[in-house]
């Protein structure tokens, strides 16, 4: 599935793109030092965090998009970053649990 | 980072890309007034006071090889989270300090973990840096100096194997002291 689908598909909001990557995985995480070792090329990356460094993490992983869940705040600074990079950054009011549902359903 | 401690050699190991001789790191936790700041100087090349600007903008990095750095920005956070501040202070020529202030008792402050595994992955890799260390915890301080125990040693090198094993025992037996059993 790519990106643009997944946000049709769950009604997410865009805060950044939707710019068209395809999606393989998914990684939660709120500590950034542990995604930029875990999380992997193409992930669905799901978070709280609404910091800049999301998105320089997000670019050096490469993660296919950013989930902010609960509806968290993103700093302005951090979408203005995310759309000169081409960061995917999605929101949503589910919890990361109730998002992780959503994605096994569609078989992510 | 899971542990400020890897803050700490974060920031020392860009101290010594700066070129430094001497690195001081000063931590000083002080429960009863809410308050834990971690201090690492050095006198390396300093940073140009137009990067001083950028400096916590993980967009702006000295590094040639990738065009994201993190290490301040994350130390940075660090000290956000828990309601504290940072700052970075530095003249050309003469050195950097790196002081984060954070609220102790904050639930998302992060623990200070393994320093003294930290405080050896900066001395044996550098046997020719100075460190000076000193921790406070409450009324109670520690205090190691790698100049004072170099020039005790004489010929044999800070990074000898026996002589690490003899650091990582007095290390952690000032820290295990300075807690005195907490």
């Amino acid at each position: 599935m790519n990106v643009t689908k997944l946000v049709e598909t769950l009604g997410l909001d865009v805060v950044s793109g939707p710019f068209e990557r395809e999606i393989a995985g998914v990684y939660v995480g709120d500590l950034l030092s542990n995604v930029m070792a875990k999380a992997e090329r193409d992930n669905l990356w799901i978070t709280i965090q609404g910091h800049q460094n999301v998105v320089a993490v997000a670019s050096l992983t490469e993660v296919a998009a950013v989930i902010v869940v609960e509806d968290f705040e993103l700093e302005e600074v951090a979408i203005e970053r995310a759309q000169e990079r081409q960061v995917n950054i999605l929101r949503t009011p589910l919890t990361a649990y109730e998002l992780v549902k959503k994605l096994i359903n569609l078989g992510i | 980072m899971r542990e400020l401690a890897l803050h700490i050699l974060d920031i020392a190991q860009n101290s010594i890309a700066a070129a430094a001789s001497l690195v001081t790191i000063s931590i000083d936790e002080q429960p009863g007034r809410d308050l834990l700041r971690i201090e690492v100087a050095d006198n390396g090349r300093g940073i140009p006071p137009e990067e001083l600007a950028q400096i916590t903008d993980p967009f702006f990095t000295s590094r040639t090889t990738r065009d994201v750095g993190l290490g301040l920005p994350l130390f940075a956070q660090a000290a956000e989270r828990a309601e504290g501040k940072f700052e970075v202070k530095s003249v050309p020529g003469r050195g950097t300090e790196v002081t984060a202030t954070l609220r102790y008792s904050h639930i998302d402050r992060a623990p200070l973990g393994d320093l003294t595994g930290t405080l050896l992955g900066i001395i044996v890799p550098n046997p020719e840096l100075d460190l000076i260390y000193t921790h406070y915890y409450k009324q109670k301080s520690f205090l190691l100096g790698t100049g004072e125990i170099k020039s005790t040693l004489g010929r044999i090198a800070i990074s000898h194997p026996e002589v690490v094993s003899w650091l990582r025992d007095f290390i952690q037996a000032g820290l295990d002291d300075l807690y005195g059993g907490e």
